[in-house]
């Protein structure tokens, strides 16, 4: 399957919140949808699932417009809510048959979701007797009970322990492993960089960043590099290279063990180090510079 | 279809499963029977009642003047009088404030009494038997000292007259009561109900689960599902509540000498007019609340917005109020039509007033189409503002932008 999103423009009064919004994201595959608080990904995310309507723009899932009775879908919104009056049990199944299933699969299913999610204890409880992150599991259960095929997790860590995000990320894994097609929406970039092949970074309704991950962390690092020199702390060492080699590279970034540079245009690595050592530098380590999604997310949306 | 009946059983599991509704349901059924069934038990074994029913009153007299010649014969004439003569206006009056007797006549001539009760009601108004005796007593004897022969006087005044009333519409004394009862049962119905679907609506926005629902149930079924199933709660509880009043009536009319008839023995014609009326009317002010309920987001907000609601839910209880003792006036004819009215009031003109089939059948149709199209309407409302949160939209702007749509 490949969901694909094209073109989406959407209008809140007057106010364009999604200016034009394109990516698509295929089976087996966890796209994340990274932006800061309202640049538009829960509108996104509620145009996917056709609860919002855009201007323009379509979303297709395999070439089709027609396609959200057709598949399964779990939605885990950002906004949680139960019914904090139910039993956990009944509310499961009431919104597993609204989806179209038997209650009888409804109820099996229910049992092993809550059974993977340590919660199973809880069934016959009345929602709001849980705790905020047990609430957070019953909501897990409930979007994933029905086997769904396209799966959209807005923020699925929040509230949880490091245990509890532990299983959570086992279960996200085998969805992947297994097939489903998952849209992953977090402001913690330790987990899109686990889950997500691709990343889309959203900053004020457009698109900043598209693209697979791992390409975009090699080329976002291919002009940076990490230096260290011996018995010269981060301080001198940046001194050194600001007097130095200010025309050959500028610091991005004094850290007490090591430093990270960015090149000039037109000067490539092998330069650099020929200069470092025609200078005398005793080199202590000298590499490429791996950047996080963090700060990727950083130098796209700004601080 | 199948989510409405989906939503429409779950809704209707959280009232059937809901402690207030079920111990609200019992205690006013109870209470309904208890009212029937317990003063049966009075009636029978009360010493204060005689054969016929009636009570039987103690009553001290103070006779000075000797109006009373023969007191036995006159005690005899009043059965339900338990008479009590004393000797001075003090005894009288220190019976009744000790409530050993229930009232007390000083009688100061032949024609002149005072009455001395320890409290005065409604009930202590109008002329007494005692009154009507003592009148008696002064007639027959002013007429025996002019040497007039009593017994013909008193033929002459025993002479009944002969009459018959034929009602060619209405017997208005006899619908009134239960026209009363079941005006009153649809108000209760759409104030407490209306409440309690508005409430269920917005909570559903309140508590976010409509975040999921909104993702996998259509709008028009959960919307219907909510309202029809408040809407099917109150029918229930109230035709239990009702069930428990008639069944326990009819168990124990005898005892009660058929006195309560007036109140339970409607009119096929009426029932039907209270079914079709009054449940269109009720699911018609069910949607208005639930109209409410989609508009707002926090349940607190609901009392307030509803106010214009609740006006057009009184301007026709006052209306329907107003027509029970003028069922065939302009006012109450045209209410008949208006959908907002209708229900209560056309179902007052059938029950007392004169009114045509036509008439009838053309309200009936304004009433159900307006129901349709309220529930379209809501439908729609809900749909654009469900995940509306924070602040409450007005009717004018939500309806303003499903046109623009």
């Amino acid at each position: 399957m490949k969901l694909e999103i094209k073109d989406l423009h959407k209008q809140f009064g007057e106010v364009e919140v999604l200016h034009g919004i394109s990516f698509c994201v295929e089976s087996g595959k966890a796209l994340g949808l990274l932006g800061r608080n309202g640049a538009g990904k829960t509108t996104i995310i509620r145009i996917i699932m056709d609860m919002f309507k855009p201007n323009s723009g379509q979303v297709l899932l395999d070439g089709q417009s027609a396609w959200r009775q057709k598949v399964h879908i779990g939605y885990l919104p950002e906004e949680r809510g139960l019914y904090p009056k139910k039993k956990v049990n009944e509310q499961i199944v009431y919104l597993a048959c609204l989806k179209g299933m038997k209650v009888a699969d409804a109820k099996r299913e229910m049992c092993y979701w809550l059974s993977r999610l340590n919660v199973s204890e809880y069934a016959n409880r009345k929602l709001s007797t849980l705790s905020k992150g047990n609430q957070q599991k019953v909501q897990l259960a409930q979007t994933l009970v029905g086997q769904p095929d396209v799966i959209l997790l807005d923020e699925p860590f929040s509230g949880l322990d490091p245990c509890n995000s532990e299983i959570l990320k086992n279960i996200i894994s085998e969805l992947i492993a297994q097939g489903k097609l998952v849209i992953f929406s977090s402001h913690q970039m330790n987990y899109v960089e686990e889950f997500c092949e691709d990343i889309v970074i959203v900053n004020q309704g457009q698109i900043v960043l598209y693209g697979n991950l791992k390409k975009i962390k090699k080329d976002f690092g291919r002009d940076r590099l990490v230096l260290s020199l011996k018995d010269r702390d981060g301080e001198e060492t940046v001194k050194i290279l600001q007097e130095q080699f200010r025309e050959l590279m500028s610091v991005l970034e004094e850290q007490k063990e090591q430093t990270i540079l960015q090149l000039k245009p037109d000067i490539c690595k092998k330069q650099l180090i020929s200069a470092l050592v025609e200078a005398d530098l005793d080199i202590e380590s000298f590499g490429n510079y791996e950047p996080s999604l963090n700060d990727i997310f950083l130098e796209n949306v700004g601080v | 279809m199948k989510q409405f009946w989906i939503v429409l059983k779950f809704e209707l599991s959280n009232y059937f499963k809901n402690k207030s509704f079920l111990i609200g349901t019992f205690l006013l059924s109870a209470i309904l029977s208890g009212a029937i069934i317990v003063p049966t038990f009075f009636m029978k074994h009360s010493k204060f009642s005689d054969d016929s029913g009636q009570h039987t009153m103690t009553v001290a007299v103070e006779d000075k003047t000797g109006v009373i010649s023969d007191r036995n014969s006159f005690a005899e004439l009043l059965p339900n009088y338990q008479l009590q003569f004393m000797e001075s206006e003090d005894a009288v009056k220190d019976a009744v404030e000790t409530e050993k007797v229930n009232k007390g006549f000083l009688i100061k001539g032949v024609n002149q009494y005072i009455c001395v009760l320890k409290n005065s009601t409604i009930s202590s108004e109008g002329q007494d038997p005692f009154e009507k005796l003592l009148l008696q007593n002064y007639r027959l004897t002013e007429l025996a000292r002019e040497g007039i022969n009593v017994a013909d006087v008193e033929k002459v005044y025993a002479q009944p007259m002969q009459s018959e009333t034929i009602i060619l519409g209405k017997d208005r004394a006899n619908t009134y009561w239960y026209t009363y009862v079941l005006i009153f049962i649809l108000h209760f119905l759409i104030v407490f109900y209306g409440q309690m679907i508005a409430i269920s609506v917005t909570t559903e926005k309140n508590n976010r689960a409509i975040e999921i629902l909104a993702t996998t149930v259509n709008s028009n079924s959960l919307i219907f599902g909510k309202v029809l199933a408040g809407a099917i709660g109150g029918i229930i509880q109230a035709g239990i509540i009702l069930s428990s009043a008639f069944i326990s009536y009819y168990k124990f009319s005898d005892a009660w000498g058929h006195r309560l008839d007036f109140l339970f023995h409607v009119p096929v014609a009426v029932w039907i007019a209270f079914l079709v009326f009054g449940l269109l009317g009720y699911i018609l002010f069910d949607f208005l609340f639930g109209m409410i309920g989609a508009l707002v987001s926090k349940t607190e907000d609901i009392g307030r917005h509803s106010s214009i609601v609740m006006m057009i839910h009184m301007a026709s209880f006052f209306i329907a109020l107003y027509g029970l003792a003028n069922p065939d006036t302009m006012l109450v004819k045209v209410a008949s039509f208006i959908p907002f009215t209708s229900s209560k009031v056309m179902l007052l003109r059938v029950s007392m007033g004169t009114v045509k089939l036509w008439e009838i059948i053309i309200s009936g149709g304004m009433l159900l189409g307006t129901c349709i199209l309220m529930g379209v309407l809501v439908a729609q409302i809900f749909r654009f503002s469900m995940l509306i949160y924070g602040n409450p939209i007005s009717l004018v702007t939500a309806i303003k932008k499903i046109r623009e749509k």
